[in-house]
């Protein structure tokens, strides 16, 4: 069997909290930081951090704005986010068909 | 190896995408043609003189299918410009929230028809009270259930525009008895409610969407 594509697979996306962060950015133009909290059921501080993470990879932009007199934290993924988002999701479907027994 | 995690994996992606795909055809477009419909409708009901409770019902009704399909032929040459397929999971769960408000109006309409002659012959003046006061708001009412079940799938503000109809049609039934004539009120708040608002509403989204709606 090949071990190409595991050992290709991104590991910032590649832990379940940022997987599902990205997952959700990638069917939407942009959630509200409270709107993620609320789909994942996560803390703040462990959504800030992963949020961190994908920003630092350049995977996520993050905009803040005023929305009825209350900061508006929104988060999008960026060209590259989607980009290594579907790399990320070619990869899984092809281990998928590796792993899959031959009939 | 063994890859059932990672078909796990595109399982959990799957099922969080799927839940949170937003409708993305640009709906200003939309708002604004059924806004057009609607106001145009309803100056020329009243300029027909429509005002038997059935022709009324069978009047707006057809306005209904109208500006359903107008919407419809938008959204789809909007699907086809972006190369996408026009009955989408997102576009299948908007309809799938819509439907049972506006089957259920559907309903009521049909009910009104054959009932409202039968309680008019004890009743006289009710039937066009049924038909052309209390049935539109019920319609209003309805409308705005439709939209705000639906608006869990639409972008941001169309759960708001759900819940103006449900308010507003519900005060309407606490209001007394306007001084217009039963027809020349059902019109008025078809063409208020059905034009005027989704037109106010249109040139708002019109002002406000993005316009890369995959953006």
């Amino acid at each position: 069997m090949n071990p190409e594509p595991f050992l290709n697979l991104d590991r910032v996306i590649h832990e379940k909290g940022r997987m599902a962060i990205m997952s959700l950015l990638a069917a939407t133009p942009e959630l509200s930081f409270t709107e993620l909290k609320q789909a994942l059921n996560m803390t703040d501080g462990n959504l800030t951090t992963h949020i961190k993470t994908l920003q630092q990879a350049g995977y996520v932009a993050i905009t803040k704005s005023v929305q009825n007199n209350r900061p508006l934290t929104t988060c999008s993924l960026t060209t590259g986010g989607r980009t290594a988002f579907k790399g990320y999701v070619d990869l899984l479907e092809q281990i998928v068909r590796q792993t899959k027994p031959q009939i | 190896m063994n890859g059932d995690w990672a078909a796990q994996n595109l399982q959990t992606i799957r099922t969080l995408m799927e839940r949170t795909a937003l409708y993305r055809r640009a709906l200003a477009p939309v708002m604004i043609a059924v806004g057009c419909i609607g106001l145009a409708a309803a100056i020329l009901g009243w300029k027909l003189g429509i005002a038997q409770p059935d022709h009324f019902i069978g009047y707006w009704l057809a306005v209904a299918f109208i500006a359903a399909g107008a919407g419809f032929a938008l959204v789809r040459r909007q699907a086809v410009q972006a190369g996408e397929p026009v009955w989408s999971p997102p576009a299948r769960r908007v309809v799938q929230s819509a439907l049972p408000a506006l089957g259920a109006g559907l309903l009521l309409a049909v009910a009104v028809i054959l009932e409202a002659p039968v309680k008019a012959s004890q009743f006289p003046g009710l039937e066009d009270i049924l038909a052309m006061k209390w049935l539109p708001q019920g319609w209003v009412i309805l409308y705005g259930c439709a939209v705000h079940a639906a608006g869990f799938v639409l972008p941001r503000g169309m759960k708001l525009f759900g819940w103006a109809f449900v308010v507003a049609g519900s005060l309407l039934f606490l209001a007394g008895t306007p001084s217009l004539s039963p027809a020349g009120y059902g019109h008025a708040l078809m063409g208020f409610f059905f034009g005027l608002l989704h037109q106010a509403y249109g040139v708002y989204l019109f002002l406000t969407e993005k316009k890369d709606p995959a953006a």
